[in-house]
């Protein structure tokens, strides 16, 4: 499966981009495998996971259309 | 009721205080409430361990948190008896002692004003992905953590 990646905050300067197109992802967990072994500081990072805007915390198998953003901690306000 | 649909919270830089003024004059013709509660965010100039704080450079996933805050809202009103809830956030650069937030909540009485402010920016602070990236006086940066 095709994960069009979207980073923000810190996530974006540690990875040094704000968006990528991933292939062949099966699942969240992979991408996050995946990712880890891209970036490895990435792997110590804190952040949450949003497909197609709302935040899953298990592992999600990816169908369709996949846009996942990760989340660092928010600081609005 | 009437339905709300998704209202844009931002927008670029600071909010001025004449916005904030003209806000609350435009509420002169709801004579039906009686008591307004407003709360500014204001930018600190933090002295941290890597400089003082100059500015903060506001970021956010817009669309998930409009969405986001539609959901805050819906639940701030089924809750509390208000009048009206009026959200404004900054994005971009806001400089140390300018506003960044502006939540005004307007009820026939004080108390849900109040009270339904008070949780929209409890609320609004945790859950929407909204995030500050504070500018030192050097230029350097580091990010805000939301205490």
């Amino acid at each position: 499966m095709q994960v069009h990646l979207t980073l923000f905050g810190q996530l974006a300067d540690i990875t040094g981009r704000t968006e990528m197109i991933l292939h062949d992802i099966p699942d969240t967990e992979t991408l996050i495998k995946t990712l880890n072994e891209m970036f490895p500081s990435l792997a110590n990072a804190k952040y949450a996971m949003a497909l197609n805007k709302k935040v899953i915390k298990e592992n999600t198998i990816l169908t369709g259309d996949n846009n996942i953003a990760l989340l660092p901690p928010f600081s609005g306000g | 009721m009437l339905e709300r649909k998704p209202k844009n919270i931002f927008s670029q830089g600071a909010i001025p205080a004449t916005f904030i003024a003209e806000s609350i004059q435009k509420h002169s013709s709801q004579t039906a409430i009686g008591g307004h509660s407003i709360f500014l965010g204001q930018v600190r100039a933090d002295d941290t361990e890597n400089g003082k704080v100059r500015a903060i450079e506001f970021t956010a996933f817009e669309d998930m948190a409009i969405e986001k805050m539609h959901l805050i809202r819906e639940d701030i009103f089924a809750k509390y008896p208000l009048t009206c809830m009026h959200v404004h956030h900054s994005l971009g650069e806001v400089a140390a002692g300018e506003i960044c937030l502006f939540v005004f909540t307007s009820s026939a009485h004080r108390k849900a004003a109040m009270d339904a402010c008070n949780e929209t920016v409890e609320r609004l602070k945790a859950e929407l992905p909204v995030w500050g990236r504070e500018i030192m006086e050097d230029n350097s940066h580091q990010w805000k953590v939301n205490k």
